[in-house]
């Protein structure tokens, strides 16, 4: 009995020992599956950069049918990983996202094309068929299209479009003479398909004027409202950012970690260090204003989206779907 | 009085009443949100609805037939819209009925032109080539034992498989377009015409096909005269349950690639740009379809089958 009190208080004591150093805790949604694309967040959380903040934060990977938009409309994130023209569209739609940290400054997006298909430049595109992926990923192509004046609906539309899976097979199977890749996904996986890189041809979108702000930080606009929480999401995107200066300097280590945290075992070491190297040239360079969301490469972001003529990805100019703030109050911390 | 109020012309009348109080609470609730107007109107509709639809169900003739399931549809309806406008339910979790009807006729040239896609150039010929393979192969079955050892286990492994995992790999053989969403209905309507039909084969009495043999009638003509119309009930059965497959085969193997038109692709765009209300659009024409395919299969096997029991007061 005496024995029984004493394991008893002793438990009682071990529980309020862990209980005494409370962490805040906060969900991040990612826009993808795990891979190095993400790999600052994850190097943030395996190098303890969180803990030191005081955050416990669970990474929860996306995937083909997770909208990153409606988990947190949702409820199932306090933070996300979203593309800014769905953001946008989103916003448009009811669900008040508010920008709060843009980590990538570069678009990664291209169409990748066969040579053996004839086309060289942009304007040839008219007859082809070009696949493009959907779910909120087609609002820069169809910007694009709509600058060159190119109908992609309707009976007889100018360019074809199909709407790809999530892999090349499209091109490899000579369905589509071209199709949407990311530099450093898709085309890589091309290229460990078996053409060669002579044997294609790249049009990035950076190069075209219609590539849009990718991956950023965005929460709901309520979350803004109570001081604490923007306290907690400062600490976030000051440890995440650290994370990020950390991936993009060790693009090798930063892979490792990547894959250990892979849940589903299909990601390769090859495939990820290549992936890392070409997403830490996407990363803003300058240490002082990284993260820090450019308003002229938001307009850009804005104006691309507005410019379709007959099918506008967002018909008004968006109202308070950016702030400086908590990334103003994370790099005074 | 007693016997005037069991009339027709009061069950209809209380209907009427209840759709007229019904409009009205849905316009008070959008004109000024939920509120004390709103519940005499709300009140006066339940009431009278119910009312109405006890009366028209115990009836007997067409009109009450008609009249009951129009009236609760309405109903359904119309405590959906109420719901929605009461609670002031966010339009991304669940539109009005009202917002989807606006969506379907806002958008109704490119649901047409879905529709057009996904089941008259996919659905159709995939149902056609499914269950036509589906009987003939059952007729071949029937014929020969060692086909039967051979084939029926193969039939019934093929409709195990999940369309989740066939329809990418018929989007590689096939390409994107019509032809493959239409060997995805091919797999999925062959295996419950196959079943059907050999037990519908097997339905001729054993006496009758003695009469037969009594007549000295050959194989071909045993078939024709005898086991295949006492197998259409059984035929009938699969093809009606062969139209809903089809219909989900089709618009789920829309999810794996498409060219940009289609029920599956529109869905599943439109619900990556949080246009819901197309969404459920897109799904009510479904819903319509299928409805009406049924129904229309129900109608032939109605004149072709009249002399079943199951048709029998």
């Amino acid at each position: 009995m005496r024995k029984l009190a004493a394991m008893a208080a002793l438990a009682a004591g071990m529980l309020g020992a862990g209980g005494a150093q409370a962490q805040d805790k906060l969900t991040l949604q990612l826009k993808w599956v795990t891979q190095a694309q993400f790999m600052g967040y994850y190097v943030a959380q395996d190098k303890g950069y969180y803990k030191e903040v005081g955050l416990d934060v669970t990474i929860k990977p996306g995937g083909p049918d997770i909208n990153p938009s409606q988990v947190i409309a949702g409820g199932g994130a306090d933070v996300v990983v979203d593309w800014m023209p769905s953001a946008l569209a989103t916003r448009e739609k009811g669900v008040p996202l508010v920008n709060i940290a843009q980590p990538f400054e570069r678009s990664g997006m291209m169409l990748t094309c066969r040579k053996d298909s004839g086309i060289t430049k942009p304007v040839e595109f008219k007859g082809k068929t070009l696949g493009v992926w959907f779910a909120g990923n087609e609002y820069p192509f169809l910007s694009w299209m709509s600058k060159l004046a190119f109908s992609t609906s309707g009976a007889n539309p100018d360019v074809k479009v199909l709407k790809q899976g999530f892999n090349v097979d499209p091109i490899l199977q000579k369905q589509a003479q071209c199709i949407s890749t990311m530099t450093y996904n898709e085309y890589w996986q091309i290229i460990d398909a078996g053409l060669k890189p002579d044997d294609l041809l790249v049009f990035k979108y950076e190069d075209q004027g219609v590539a849009t702000l990718e991956d950023g930080l965005y929460v709901l606009e309520s979350a803004l409202k109570d001081a604490k929480t923007v306290d907690k999401l400062a600490r976030f995107v000051k440890a995440s950012l650290k994370g990020w200066d950390y991936a993009v300097k060790n693009p090798k280590e930063a892979a490792d970690i990547v894959l250990e945290n892979d849940a589903t075992g299909a990601q390769t070491e090859k495939h990820q260090a290549r992936m890392a190297e070409e997403i830490a040239k996407l990363v803003g360079k300058d240490p002082k204003t990284v993260g820090r969301l450019d308003p002229a490469a938001y307009e850009r972001t804005v104006a691309v989206l507005m410019a379709g003529s007959s099918d506008p990805v967002i018909t008004k100019k968006p109202e308070g779907a950016w702030t400086h703030e908590v990334w103003n109050k994370a790099m005074g911390m | 009085m007693g016997r005037a109020l069991d009339s027709l012309a009061a069950a209809l009348g209380l209907a009427g009443l209840a759709v007229a109080s019904g409009l009205v609470t849905v316009a008070r609730l959008a004109a000024e949100g939920p509120g004390p107007s709103t519940v005499v109107p709300l009140l006066i509709t339940l009431i009278a609805g119910g009312s109405a639809l006890v009366r028209l169900s115990s009836r007997e003739g067409w009109p009450s037939r008609v009249a009951t399931p129009l009236l609760f549809g309405l109903i359904l309806l119309w405590g959906w819209e109420v719901v929605v406008a009461g609670f002031q339910v966010p339009r991304i979790l669940l539109p009005a009925p009202s917002a989807i009807g606006e969506a379907l006729a806002r958008a109704w040239p490119t649901l047409a032109a879905d529709f057009w896609q996904t089941f008259v150039r996919s659905v159709i010929p995939g149902y056609a080539i499914g269950s036509g393979a589906g009987f003939l192969v059952a007729v071949a079955i029937d014929r020969s034992p060692f086909l039967q050892r051979g084939l029926l286990p193969l039939g019934s492994m093929i409709s195990a498989m999940p369309i989740v995992g066939i329809a990418p790999i018929m989007v590689m053989w096939f390409g994107f377009d019509w032809q493959s969403k239409a060997a995805v209905v091919v797999v999925m309507t062959f295996f419950p015409m196959l079943v059907n039909t050999l037990a519908g084969l097997a339905a001729a009495g054993a006496m009758e096909r003695d009469l037969m043999r009594s007549y000295a009638a050959s194989y071909l003509q045993t078939l024709v005269r005898l086991r295949l119309p006492n197998a259409l009930p059984f035929i009938f059965n699969a093809l009606k349950l062969n139209s809903t497959l089809a219909l989900i085969g089709a618009i789920v193997a829309e999810f794996f690639g498409t060219p940009i038109v289609g029920m599956g692709f529109r869905i599943s765009t439109e619900v990556a740009r949080m246009n819901v209300d197309v969404v459920w659009a897109t799904i009510a024409l479904a819903a319509l379809a299928g409805s009406a395919s049924y129904g229309l299969i129900s109608l032939v096997e109605r004149g072709t089958t009249f002399w079943h029991p199951s048709f029998r007061k």
